[in-house]
């Protein structure tokens, strides 16, 4: 598999990317260089491009114009009007959804060793173990013959994330992974985030979650109307935001949320 | 293929198809009337609180959706005369037996949808201080059959071509005519096509236009 | 006028041998005709134009017309065709399966339809190729999300089955209503045959409903 951890600057760097749906443009010239060890927040306001932004990374969308490198490879690029994705590249990337999008027809820990086992041919037995091993970390041992539909949010969530990590994932990707679920319910989840943060993994991370934005992000960028608009650490961008629009966002949810 | 078609073997006898043809439409619009009006009423007794009214409705429903059109439409033309020592006319026993197999299917539309209005919309109401009757008025009904539509337009051409099944028993339809026709002009191949064709051609749009509803609708849900 | 069920046990042997004839009918065109409805499902999703065209004129059609009128088209007009007899349990089974296939279709159509666009971003987020996609993932969901309509399916088919009985074909129907007409006896007897249906329909439409709350209480993710 494609290792993108022998360049030692920049993990990711996307440059100028455009894309609209119709008449509506969401992303208008997004630059964003992330570096390994970054923890980026991306926080905005609904609709300027945030969740874009990780399908786009996440080979999902395709793109109007502009780049993507990894880890100082070509990853995706447009030409002649048609957006080429690297799949290998691709391979070192893992997302996880707001809606947990976990494979109902499988159990747990089928969910997990399934990729695993197609894509990188790895034999059943050594996936199952690392499958149990990474279930027993986060607490979900004994739920490894369970069907999706009998877990609950929280742990539906927490085993998409395990999926995720199944694939050995340069960089993590999260899209409001808490946004669906019980208020009770989303310690849990972040407290697997935090854990990840701990062992340095790279993540991109779209939260309306302020709070939580402040203690796992190294970074938080502020995106609206399809461009960055602030980018800084979180002391600044959720303190002391130098902008004026970012200020306005941050003060109208802190308000809300007080 | 040595056979050679001869479509003026039908043609000529184009009469008596259109006159099939004319029961037939007569037999659908017919039956349909009595299954819209008289499904609703099975619905609502379906759904009643109340056992004695609940499982005789239930049975109807039951027995008419898990035997055969065909034996219900023969059992009604040989039975009930001699049940009842009535006969009616082919036209009316033939519209009888189709509306009452239509409205038992039609009440299951009718009551799935009842059952469909969300919940929140009936706390609403209540909430508003409608009365139970005007909540079932002017709420839940009129919602309900805005979801219950396509399913009985689907019904209704159903039963146009489930209405086939009367010229087993002798009512002169288009089936019925069709069948004449062949042994008359021993033109099986062009008869039955054209017959197909004309089934066909009453159908295809009716199915259309409940395709064009339902996605309308997907697009309006979403 | 005086009823008399007493005469029925005289025939229970005829009428089992019909309600066979009904069920061997039934049990092969299911595998037939659900096997087309699958082949005629990919067709109408497939790239080739014409392929579509084709198989969306062929569902349409056996939709759009009576079950009767295409028994009638197999059984009197394909041998003139063909320019070969064909057996009326043959003729039966191409006639159903036909239709049957027409009808599936639609329920295969419609279920993959149901395997939502967020399933597929998680196949591209794990790295699945294509293939891996649809055996593992799209596949199975379908075919388990389709499992109740095509058994609802199955059990509209041991009904409609009952139409070969106005060519001829001595199924459970057509037994009895010989029966009826050598005894004159038609309340007993055709009532006798529709409880027979009803008694094997209705247990199946009960299972049916259990099995559909099972899958989609699975299903729903």
């Amino acid at each position: 598999m494609f290792d993108g951890t022998r360049d030692q600057t920049a993990l990711v760097r996307m440059e100028g990317l455009h894309k609209s749906y119709g008449a509506v443009k969401v992303l208008q010239g997004l630059d964003i260089e992330m570096k390994r060890g970054d923890r980026v927040v991306v926080i905005g306001p609904s609709g300027g491009g945030k969740s874009t932004l990780l399908r786009v990374l996440m080979g999902l969308e395709k793109v109007d114009a502009g780049n993507i490198s990894f880890g100082g490879r070509p990853y995706i690029t447009v030409r002649n009007g048609k957006t080429v994705i690297d799949t290998e590249v691709r391979r070192s990337i893992g997302m996880v959804f707001q809606h947990y999008t976990l494979f109902p027809h499988l159990s747990v820990l089928q969910n997990l060793v399934l990729a695993p086992c197609k894509v990188n041919g790895e034999g059943t037995a050594s996936a199952k173990a690392r499958a149990q091993a990474l279930l027993d970390r986060f607490g979900l041992g004994a739920r490894a013959g369970a069907y999706p539909a009998q877990l609950s949010g929280g742990q539906k969530q927490r085993v998409a994330i395990a999926r995720a990590l199944m694939l050995d994932p340069k960089l993590m990707l999260f899209d409001e992974v808490t946004s669906a679920l019980d208020p009770e319910l989303v310690a849990e989840v972040e407290q697997v985030m935090l854990e990840l943060a701990a062992q340095a993994m790279p993540m991109v991370i779209v939260t309306h979650d302020m709070w939580f934005a402040r203690n796992i992000a190294s970074r938080v960028i502020f995106c609206a109307g399809g461009v960055v608009v602030e980018d800084g650490p979180p002391e600044q961008v959720l303190g002391k935001p130098i902008h004026e629009r970012t200020r306005e966002f941050i003060n109208r949810v802190f308000h809300i949320r007080a | 293929m040595d056979y050679v078609l001869d479509l003026g073997a039908v043609t000529r006898h184009f009469g008596p198809l259109l006159e099939g043809l004319w029961v037939t439409i007569q037999l659908t619009l017919a039956a349909n009337a009595m299954g819209l009006v008289l499904g609703f009423a099975v619905a609502l007794l379906v759904l009643s609180p109340v056992r004695l009214v609940r499982l005789p409705a239930v049975a109807f429903v039951e027995f008419f959706r898990c035997t055969p059109a065909i034996v219900q439409i023969v059992w009604f033309f040989y039975c009930v005369p001699m049940l009842f020592n009535l006969y009616l006319g082919s036209m009316t026993m033939g519209i009888l037996a189709l509306g009452l197999n239509l409205a038992a299917f039609n009440g299951e539309a009718y009551r799935a949808a009842i059952q469909a209005v969300p919940r929140e919309q009936r706390d609403a109401a209540v909430a508003l201080g409608l009365s139970p009757l005007q909540s079932t008025l002017h709420v839940i009904l009129p919602t309900a059959l805005r979801l219950a539509m396509p399913v009985l337009l689907t019904n209704g051409i159903v039963i146009f071509q489930q209405s086939a099944l009367v010229a087993i028993v002798a009512v002169p339809d288009l089936m019925y005519e069709a069948k004449s026709l062949a042994t008359k002009t021993y033109r099986p191949i062009e008869t039955f096509t054209l017959v197909a064709l004309v089934y066909f051609a009453v159908s295809f749009p009716v199915s259309q236009v409940v395709g064009w509803l339902e996605r309308r609708r997907a697009v309006a849900m979403a | 006028m005086h009823l008399d069920f007493s005469i029925l046990p005289r025939f229970a042997d005829a009428l089992a041998y019909g309600l066979w004839l009904t069920v061997r009918l039934t049990l092969i065109c299911i595998v037939t005709g659900g096997a087309l409805g699958f082949l005629l499902a990919l067709a109408r999703r497939s790239g080739s134009r014409l392929l579509r065209a084709v198989s969306t004129v062929y569902v349409e059609f056996f939709r759009g017309t009576p079950v009767l009128i295409q028994l009638f088209w197999i059984f009197f007009c394909l041998p003139i065709l063909l320019g070969v007899e064909l057996s009326s349990f043959v003729s039966g089974v191409i006639a159903l399966t036909l239709y049957t296939g027409a009808i599936t279709s639609e329920t295969f159509r419609s279920s993959l339809g149901t395997v939502g666009r967020e399933q597929m971003d998680a196949c591209v987020a794990l790295g699945l190729p294509a293939r891996v996609r649809i055996t593992s993932v799209i596949l199975p969901q379908a075919l388990l999300r389709a499992t109740p309509t095509l058994l609802s399916n199955a059990i509209s088919l041991f009904k409609e089955s009952s139409l070969v009985s106005a060519v001829g074909m001595a199924d459970l129907m057509f037994v009895g209503q010989n029966i009826s007409n050598n005894t004159a006896r038609p309340v007993e007897v055709l009532t006798a045959v529709a409880l027979i249906y009803f008694a094997v329909a209705f247990p199946l439409t009960r299972a049916v409903a259990v099995l559909e709350g099972r899958i989609l209480r699975k299903l729903a993710v």
